[in-house]
């Protein structure tokens, strides 16, 4: 093989990947199963974003395609073909006006719909409020006064799955506990960034009944692809539903006495309510005269964990995912079904929450055998002295088989 | 055979390798892992480099054509000589006795040392660039004079700036005034005099410049050592202090406070004290200020006060008594009428484990917002 041979192999070689470096890049953009997809907006304000960036993609496309055309002729027509070197001009007047009027032009054309855009999204009018804040690695939602007409009694704390009613603006108010984080439903409206000590607002709606998945999408840190999060919307008269259960009190899901789930509840007590909590649970312990009485059990998350939070765990079973909304308390074929519910199906389907027929026990389990084997978290006890001992996340608390047990026993009624 | 530059990369290669598996073998959890990743990309990175040295011979041509580089023109002329060794070499020492001692030699020696590096490969290169010395030098400037003019510009105006700057701390505050004034008219005038008088002599305008920079750079070095003219403090919030529930007064007003323009933007709320003593709450989002204040738990926050009533008032911020601690209190110091101040703020947990109230008052007014902390 002579050199240019070698060559021309070569460069047909790299070509060939080239190409199919491209197919495939443009492969991946058909992906059936694809539920962030910020091209199938959901709601009033992701269709405002997607329309704009239709019309902008249309026009910078067809500049686009002029100036490669112009280039190309160029490229042809004047190839050295032996001819003379061309008169060398320098500076037309007339062109360069036009060339730069025109630009300008378009760009004002550009700027009428992103602006007016830009405004609209920015509107904060809306019929419910949720504060949402970001830890290292998962989102917790904090409901209070109304809500879509529905009278909010007292503060709900949830996290991982944000609970809206469908058809109504939403106004969530951003921050965070640590480092920046970002909240990003694609389907219903842009990210926002999530910045300690700052509020951000972002307005949310959702046309139909459904579930919305998102990511943080601001590097947060070792655990920030495990920082997931979902919007789920509901009918009015569902959500009505969800939050006449999230305010139940807790004696109507108290486990009853005897059962694993009360010799669970003792274990919750021991090992996890000083991080969890779970509302109006109580427990005996004495007054200051030596009396027995209840004492509420309150967590003191800021003790142990940097962020100064846990999730909430009072309705647990009412998530369908958990540990920053990464792994599923339903089994695949109940989630594929919840997923897949037609919108007028869908509430009723996760009103139920996690049943013991579509519980997945195995996430659950391992995660207490050892958070951190499955989600990356800083909880390493010989490793904390810059954190004055507190834990990014969940440490491994070397429960036993049977405490294991007994908590899933109690977590499960959770709801 | 394997060229010079080559050997280097697949040396560092192998070593990073070996850096790896004795990494990962000896840590557990996830630094291990961040750590064992880091080596293998390292290794990936080297190997990659090894490669590219390799097949195009390090791209020397020398290595292809034996010999060449004794017959060239430049090869036949000695090399001058070069100040660069040395301050390589300084810079060395620099590194090791910094790495020991402060902090401050070390970046200097670094500084040195990557001047050295740069300097002596372009010095080395364009001395054998061709058989003419003026070439050489020329090729020499055209290279570096872009990067040394700059650099060297901005290092000789920031020290100007740095001294003149120590001048000001130093002298009283009026007199900085002057001293300032007078510096610019100084340097006014004179170049109005240089770019009227075009034929002075180059030298002269090299002595006046010189003389001006080494007095500026001498009285700033006397002023550094004779330290700052002291500078009060302005404290925008008291923590806890007694001060915090009493009516704040007019003594204590402070108009320099701290007041940053980005801790006074996307607050969590505007708390206003209405010109008839009551607190009203404004949030983000609510159309009708909401009569209680909800804050999450253990997250920085701050709200923004404003004084609307006709007398001084401050703002104070009874964050709850948690376990053994004492009560958090917290407030701004005392607001003129028509002002504002912020008030910075973390609630570690919610109303329910407090053993006292959260609220916001104004003390003298009795008039309160609930804080609800979920
Ligand atoms: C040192 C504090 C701490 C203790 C003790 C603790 N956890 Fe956690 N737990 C956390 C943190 C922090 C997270 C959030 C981790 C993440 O998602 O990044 C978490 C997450 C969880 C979740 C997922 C919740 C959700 O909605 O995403 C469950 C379930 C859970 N813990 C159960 C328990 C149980 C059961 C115990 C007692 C055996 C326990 N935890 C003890 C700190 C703690
Ligand atoms: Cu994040």
């Amino acid at each position: 093989m002579t050199v240019f041979e070698n060559l021309s192999s070569r460069i047909r070689r790299r070509g060939f990947l080239a190409g199919a470096a491209v197919f495939a890049t443009l492969l991946a953009g058909c992906a059936e199963n694809a539920p962030q997809d910020t091209f199938e907006p959901a709601g009033p304000n992701a269709r405002k974003i997607d329309g704009l960036q239709r019309e902008l993609f249309y026009i910078s496309g067809i500049v686009g395609i002029i100036v490669l055309a112009a280039v190309a002729y160029a490229v042809w027509k004047f190839k050295d073909r032996g001819q003379d070197i061309p008169e060398q001009t320098h500076g037309n007047p007339k062109l360069e006006i036009l060339l730069t009027i025109l630009p300008a032009i378009i760009l004002v054309v550009v700027a009428v719909p992103t602006v007016s855009a830009v405004f609209e999204l920015d509107k904060k009018d809306n019929d419910c409020i949720i504060n949402v804040t970001g830890q290292q690695w998962w989102w917790e939602y904090d409901y209070s006064g109304t809500c879509g007409g529905v009278e909010i009694t007292e503060p709900i704390v949830t996290s991982g799955e944000l609970v809206i009613p469908a058809g109504t603006p939403v106004l969530l108010r951003i921050t965070s506990r640590d480092v920046i984080h970002s909240f990003w439903i694609p389907r219903l409206n842009g990210k926002r960034d999530a910045v300690p000590g700052r509020l951000h607002t972002l307005r949310l709606e959702a046309d139909q009944p459904g579930m919305y998945t998102g990511q943080c999408t601001e590097f947060c840190g070792l655990s920030h692809a495990r920082m997931r999060q979902a919007a789920v919307a509901l009918t009015p008269a569902d959500f009505q539903t969800w939050v006449n259960n999230q305010l139940e009190p807790y004696s109507a899901n108290a486990p009853e006495a005897g059962t694993t789930a009360a010799v669970g509840e003792e274990t919750f007590i021991a090992q996890c309510s000083r991080c969890h909590q779970v509302d109006d649970l109580t427990t005996a312990g004495k007054d200051d005269a030596g009396n027995d009485i209840t004492v509420p059990v309150l967590a003191e998350p800021d003790r142990y964990v940097v962020s100064g939070s846990a999730p909430n765990l009072t309705n647990l079973m009412t998530r369908t995912a958990f540990a920053g909304w990464t792994f599923d308390l339903l089994t695949e074929e109940c989630r594929d079904r919840l997923w897949n519910a037609p919108p007028d199906e869908f509430g009723a389907l996760y009103l139920q929450g996690v049943t013991p027929e579509c519980f997945d026990e195995t996430n659950l389990r391992e995660w207490l055998r050892n958070p951190p084997a499955m989600k990356p978290m800083y909880t390493d006890p010989n490793n904390l002295a810059a954190s004055d001992g507190k834990t990014r996340g969940m440490p491994n608390l070397n429960l036993t088989q049977d405490q294991i047990d007994q908590l899933v026993a109690y977590l499960l009624e959770r709801k | 055979m394997f060229t010079t530059g080559s050997k280097l990369f697949f040396g560092a290669t192998a070593l990073s390798l070996v850096g790896a598996i004795v990494y990962s073998a000896s840590t557990d959890g996830p630094s291990g892992t961040m750590g064992t990743i880091g080596l293998l990309s390292a290794a990936a990175v080297f190997g990659f480099l090894a490669g590219i040295n390799f097949s195009n011979r390090d791209g020397n041509v020398p290595a292809m054509q034996q010999g060449v580089e004794l017959t060239s023109a430049a090869a036949a002329r000695p090399v001058r000589n070069s100040i660069w060794p040395l301050i390589a070499a300084v810079g060395a020492a620099g590194l090791v006795v910094g790495a020991v001692s402060k902090p401050v030699v070390f970046k200097v020696a670094v500084v040195a040392v990557l001047a050295a590096l740069v300097e002596w490969m372009v010095q080395g290169w364009s001395e054998r660039a061709s058989d003419d010395p003026q070439h050489n030098d020329q090729v020499r400037r055209r290279m570096l004079y872009p990067l040394e003019f700059p650099i060297l510009a901005a290092a000789g105006g920031g020290a100007i700036v740095y001294a003149l700057s120590r001048v000001l701390l130093a002298s009283d505050k009026d007199l900085g005034k002057i001293v300032f004034g007078i510096i610019a008219v100084l340097v006014l005038f004179g170049g109005f005099v240089f770019a009227g008088k075009r034929h002075v002599k180059r030298s002269t305008v090299t002595a006046v410049c010189t003389v001006g920079a080494v007095a500026l750079l001498g009285v700033g070095v006397a002023s550094a050592v004779q330290g700052q003219r002291t500078i009060d403090e302005h404290p925008t919030t008291a923590t806890n202090s007694a001060v915090c529930l009493e009516e704040g007064s007019e003594a204590e007003i402070d108009e320099h406070a701290s007041q940053d323009v980005s801790a006074k933007s996307s607050v969590l709320a505007h708390v206003y004290l209405q010109s008839d003593g009551s607190l009203v709450v404004q949030v983000t989002g609510y159309t009708e200020p909401p009569s209680t204040l909800t804050v999450p738990r253990s997250t920085p926050v701050t709200v923004l006060f404003h004084n609307d009533f006709s007398s001084p008032e401050r703002l104070t911020g009874r964050f709850g008594t948690f376990g053994t601690a004492p009560e958090a209190i917290q407030c701004t110091t005392a607001v003129n009428p028509g002002k504002t101040a912020f008030l910075n703020f973390e609630i570690p947990r919610g109303n329910a484990a407090s053993s006292s109230d959260l609220e916001f008052l104004v003390p003298g007014t009795g008039s309160t917002i609930v804080i609800v902390v979920p």
